[in-house]
């Protein structure tokens, strides 16, 4: 149980300004749904707050139930109960999973933990997102597809416990049956109390985890904040309205075309470039 | 009817040039824990023969070493390289293949981490020469640089001087990969520990060529003590 805070962000990547003044709030438990057009800064958003070193905060604040959460390197962040789902998670090669799950359950730990308890706990967790335990042996998600890498992020939310869930397109490269796997173990965590923070373009996956709220990001700030109805909204009418209705009016991109690094979820370069 | 053939050196070199006879298999280890002397190694391939190599080295202190393996007709190798640089050490390899008649195989793969202000570097050239034609030869090496001071230079040269063959390379040089880093860190990993899991993953391998059960737990066991002293 936390409180995510996020108070008058502006965020760089390199010298372009993604993040202009955003303001959020995830209170203890809560789901919110993170919605907006491509390339408006969605995945920067969850980035800065993971601490990616590929963005920059010039200014605002992020607090965790009041700790300064922009104080603490990346590992910190993790240990404080904030977790990313990554839209792209990396390949490791020659890093083995199983090992790197311990060694992220021990840097929480005073004590290494007991091998058996590791293990029951790891077989847990791969049998309820039901990834084959063999995975465990293979390399951190090297040769996996791309619902097996997204299930996988699950799994290491699982064990992790976090207070709070981010999760970028966890839903993109999942068939239905993971889709259903993954909506799964999202709604147990949310029953242990853990809040998220959810971008997906797909109102599916929203219809499964039942958002308490929603928040659309145009332009770099959160511009409207409402109930789930605005989801099925966005779903149906798209982002015209926002623009008639709160006289905003929606950015073809923010700043210069996105760069080759991978900023991210909704940085489509053709969309961007074209 | 094929011979197989095992050697293994252990902290020294061979004395005499070897010489893999026709149409048989050497299987050769080099493991390096305390000292790798300066010096050369001259392997012959005969006709239809084959040359499994591999080498570790771990150890302390500055080197520098030629390696010339030459393929006849038919000839395969594989020559395998992992070297982990501390301290102010320089260690410079230079695996060469040298292709002298048609149908000979090879590849060399060389991989290095330089840590603290050492200094990696694999110079290695693979030719084909004229005449050894249908021959296929690969070359690649790669160096990571661990710390801020850490040096290290990976140049794999081709040179070829007939027609009908394959070669080719990959090098590179460089630290760590951000994303990589980014993702172990955002699982509560530090800095420190990310980079240390990241570049067991890259010497590990090398253990894999060891078929001697012991040598090879002596291996692993070694990257993971220089991976963490460091």
């Amino acid at each position: 149980m936390a409180t995510l805070s996020i108070k008058n962000l502006h965020v760089n990547a390199g010298d372009t300004e993604i993040l202009r003044g955003l303001n959020l709030e995830i209170k203890d438990g809560e789901t919110i749904a993170l919605l907006g057009p491509n390339g408006h800064g969605k995945s920067t958003l969850l980035a800065a707050i993971m601490g990616n070193p590929a963005y920059t905060v010039t200014e605002g604040s992020i607090t965790l139930d009041g700790q300064d959460v922009l104080a603490m390197p990346v590992n910190e962040r993790s240990k404080a109960g904030i977790f990313l789902a990554m839209q792209y998670p990396s390949e490791v090669p020659g890093l083995n999973s199983a090992d790197f799950y311990k060694a992220a359950l021990n840097a929480r730990r005073e004590q290494p933990i007991k091998l058996f308890e590791f293990y029951s706990k790891l077989q847990k967790a791969y049998a309820e997102t039901e990834i084959p335990f063999e995975m465990s042996k293979r390399n951190l998600n090297e040769g996996f597809s791309g619902g097996e890498k997204k299930r996988n992020e699950i799994l290491q939310m699982k064990l992790l416990n976090p207070s709070v869930a981010m999760l970028d397109e966890i839903d993109s490269g999942l068939d239905v049956d993971a889709l259903h796997v993954v909506a799964r173990e999202i709604e147990k965590q949310q029953q242990t109390g853990t809040g998220f923070l959810v971008i997906s373009h797909y109102a599916r996956l929203y219809s499964l985890i039942h958002p308490t709220r929603a928040a659309i990001l145009v332009n770099g700030r959160i511009v409207v904040e409402g109930g789930p109805e605005l989801i099925e909204r966005i779903d149906r009418e798209g982002y015209e309205w926002i623009k008639t209705e709160y006289g905003v009016s929606v950015e073809k991109e923010i700043g210069k075309p996105m760069n080759d690094m991978s900023i991210g979820a909704c940085g489509t370069k053709v969309k961007v470039n074209g | 009817m094929a011979e197989n053939n095992d050697l293994q050196f252990i902290d020294c070199l061979p004395v005499n040039d070897l010489v893999v006879p026709e149409g048989e298999t050497l299987h050769l280890e080099m493991a390096f824990f305390s000292v790798l002397p300066t010096g050369e190694l001259k392997i012959r391939v005969k006709k239809g023969a084959s040359l499994e190599a591999a080498l570790a080295d771990f150890s302390i202190g500055s080197s520098k070493l030629n390696v010339e393996i030459a393929l006849e007709e038919g000839a395969t190798s594989e020559f395998h390289l992992a070297a982990l640089g501390k301290g102010d050490s320089v260690k410079t390899y230079i695996p060469n293949a040298i292709h002298l008649e048609p149908h000979s195989e090879s590849l060399i793969s060389s991989y290095g981490i330089a840590s603290e202000k050492s200094n990696v570097s694999f110079l290695g050239t693979s030719s084909i020469e004229k005449n050894a034609k249908n021959s296929a030869t690969r070359q690649e090496a790669k160096v990571i640089l661990f710390d801020k001071e850490s040096k290290g230079a990976a140049s794999p040269i081709l040179k070829i001087a007939d027609n009908d063959v394959k070669a080719s390379h990959g090098a590179s040089v460089g630290r760590l990969n951000d994303d990589h880093l980014f993702y172990l860190e955002s699982r509560g990993l530090s800095e420190e520990d990310a980079k240390r899991l990241i570049t067991l993953g890259y010497l590990k391998p090398i253990a894999s060529y060891f078929a001697d059960e012991s040598l090879r737990q002596r291996i692993e066991s070694e990257i993971e003590g220089g991976i963490y002293r460091v």
